[in-house]
């Protein structure tokens, strides 16, 4: 029983990490230019398949390939696109990455087909250990693992550097932080590179659990990270970081602990709790008092 | 200053501006119906496949009016209409098929629904009334929630009904399955009637008084709830209201496809909706006819290009899979150089007069 709450603990923190990065890397680009980037998930998608077409050269080239991809793609969405639309409102913006999203996942389909491209990409991590009775997942303790990396180089980015500081400024009030002398344009461009270094990770993780990438592959995880973001605050960098973590933490609880039938609609407990939350916490979890309406 | 719109303005105008003012607004639905007509009457000598997607074209023309009823009106994202559309498929769907290959189909089905049977128009409409309820029901939480808040909690909507319908065994097929054997009887022209009634029920709708509050809320939120305006109430009603709308398109549609499966009635039928509505522009009903009309013709074009198309001795086509694509580029082209629609947001008026906004349509191009 312990062994198995352990283990289920382990599984859930590590679905958490995962889905904690995705609601970071749209809250970063949310709080600087107030677009929730829907196309995230084609980022992803793209990283996946480098990953996938690449991985028998090697890791050393597949891995920094598939960062290399998403960061550019992620920029070429900024300048291709909303770059030219900085005066629409969120939700005009969410339309148009939805619009974008759409798209370029039938490019994806005439490109690779709507089978879906598989390769053993880090096998290794694939297998379970026994730990002191506990099994447990390599692939979880490895994403925690990564995903722990990954915020503590993203922390020390965005403290101890200039560029870095410049950024939080900027998503903490995109506005003041332009009257004081901040490069607007670079510092749109830094969120969008850095988002893109996040879907790397996740495409990387995501990648090695399943083994299969597709066209719609990063759907399902942007979408859940979108409403993470939300519901934990997507105007706080912090916020989306929390939300998208629960959001990943509690259905992987609850597709572990709740009996069979009830098991199957764990994805509409999760989306009751997200409409709760939303009632009584409008602008998220970690924003103090009703904040600000932003429409 | 934004004037609360159409409210004050209209009787100062109509008495200066005469018959044409008074007559503007009944243009533009005449026009709207003429539009929807002629698209039809063409269609339909064009062999039996396009009639078939046309058929389709007109039930996504209701469901983008229920949208445009909502989302136009309020200026509030909605992601969840579908999941409306979905309950009105599903009654349909289980008050249609016939009572004993329902029992062997639908056998975890709760008993009373074996015997539970109506012809199909009573279905459709207590397909409208069941979509209603559902947005009568959740509408008093969404309809507290602005902007990106309000498309997440929509869209968990969509999720929690879409899931519901997927794995309850007790209202429909189990999880996997999808609901057959609803009967052949809807044609061409019935949806297209259909269709235009829809048009005439929106159309009466932005005369009537929550609809007239909820456009001055959408100009200007604080002004709207300062002059003593409950918007909540209102975008309750009018959610409501475009909810029964999105109901009887749903059991149109379940009248039209013929299967009912929870998986077509998800994200894909929304995003293409909503890509409609932002294509002809959210702010007009016209916008909502006109962008549905406008993507459906070239979808039904560009599959003709696809398997090639004569055009005197030359034969054009386009490869495999980039129907999608130009569709997709249509709709992020639109959004990065005319982001208010192919209508900007306007009704159709009377041509040969000076331009001027109708009462309660001003004259945004972004809102």
């Amino acid at each position: 029983m312990t062994g198995q709450l352990i283990q289920s603990l382990v599984d859930a923190l590590s679905a958490g990490a995962t889905l904690g990065l995705a609601a970071l890397s749209i809250g970063l680009v949310f709080g600087v230019i107030r677009l929730a980037n829907f196309a995230q998930a084609e980022i992803i998608t793209a990283s996946a398949y480098c990953l996938i077409f690449t991985w028998e050269l090697g890791w050393f080239i597949a891995v920094p390939l598939s960062i290399i991809v998403a960061v550019a793609m992620s920029l070429l969405m900024e300048f291709a696109v909303f770059s030219r639309m900085r005066s629409a409102n969120p939700a005009t913006l969410l339309i148009a990455s939805f619009g974008l999203s759409f798209l370029l996942q039938r490019v994806y389909e005439l490109m690779f087909s709507n089978n879906v491209r598989t390769a053993p990409v880090a096998s290794g991590l694939a297998q379970t250990v026994e730990f002191a009775g506990v099994r447990i997942q390599l692939l979880s303790v490895a994403t925690i693992v990564i995903a722990g990396l990954v915020l503590l180089g993203l922390h020390l980015f965005l403290t101890r550097t200039s560029m870095g500081l410049q950024l939080k400024a900027a998503a903490a009030d995109f506005r003041t932080a332009r009257l004081v002398g901040i490069p607007a344009g670079r510092v749109i461009a830094l969120s969008f590179a850095l988002s893109g270094i996040l879907a790397a990770a996740v495409a990387f993780v995501l990648t090695v659990q399943s083994g299969a990438v597709g066209p719609t592959f990063g759907v399902q995880i942007t979408i859940l990270a979108l409403v993470g973001a939300v519901i934990g605050g997507i105007d706080k960098i912090s916020g989306s970081l929390a939300g998208g973590f629960l959001v990943g933490f509690v259905t992987s609880m609850l597709a572990t602990w709740l009996p069979q039938e009830m098991s199957n609609f764990k994805d509409a407990y999760v989306f009751v709790l997200v409409i709760g939350v939303l009632l009584f916490r409008p602008s998220g979890l970690l924003i103090k008092g009703r904040g600000v309406a932003r429409t | 200053m934004s004037e609360p719109a159409g409210v004050v303005s209209k009787s100062v105008a109509s008495s200066q501006r005469g018959l044409w003012f008074r007559l503007g607004p009944l243009w533009s639905l005449v026009s709207l119906l003429a539009i929807v007509y002629f698209v039809t009457l063409i269609i339909s000598f064009l062999g039996d496949s396009v009639q078939v997607q046309l058929q389709y074209a007109l039930v996504s023309l209701i469901i983008v009016v229920a949208l445009q009823m909502f989302i136009g009106t309020s200026g509030v994202l909605s992601f969840g209409h579908v999941a409306f559309v979905a309950v009105g498929a599903w009654t349909v769907g289980l008050l249609t098929i016939d009572p004993e290959l329902k029992r062997n189909l639908l056998p975890d089905l709760f008993p009373f629904l074996f015997d539970l049977n109506a012809p199909w128009l009573v279905a459709v409409v207590i397909g409208g009334v069941v979509g209603g309820l559902l947005a009568l029901v959740v509408s008093p939480v969404l309809m507290r929630l602005n902007g990106l808040q309000a498309g997440i909690a929509t869209f968990a909507l969509l999720g929690v009904v879409n899931q519901v319908l997927t794995y309850w065994s007790s209202v429909g097929p189990r999880s996997g399955q999808s609901m057959v054997g609803i009967p052949d009887v809807l044609n061409l022209q019935t949806t297209m009637l259909f269709a235009m009634a829809a048009i005439v029920a929106a159309w009466l709708f932005q005369r009537t008084r929550p609809s007239r509050l909820l456009r001055a809320a959408r100009e200007d939120g604080i002004a709207a709830a300062s002059s003593g305006i409950n918007v909540v109430s209102q975008r309750i009603i009018v959610f409501a209201v475009s909810g029964i709308v999105a109901g009887v398109a749903g059991g149109l549609f379940a009248l039209t496809n013929r299967v009912v499966q929870s998986s077509q009635l998800n994200i894909e039928l929304t995003f293409v909706t909503l890509a409609m509505l932002v294509l002809g522009g959210m702010l007009s009903l016209s916008g909502a006819v006109v962008g549905t009309l406008v993507f459906s013709l070239v979808d039904v074009l560009l599959v003709r290009l696809q398997n090639g198309l004569e055009i005197g001795a030359y034969v054009v086509s386009v490869p495999q899979g980039a129907r999608a694509i130009i569709l997709g580029l249509i709709l992020v082209g639109m959004l990065l150089f005319r982001p208010s629609g192919l209508t900007g947001g306007r009704e159709f008026v009377w041509p040969f007069r000076k331009e001027r906004p109708l009462p309660g349509m001003p004259p945004t191009n972004e809102s």
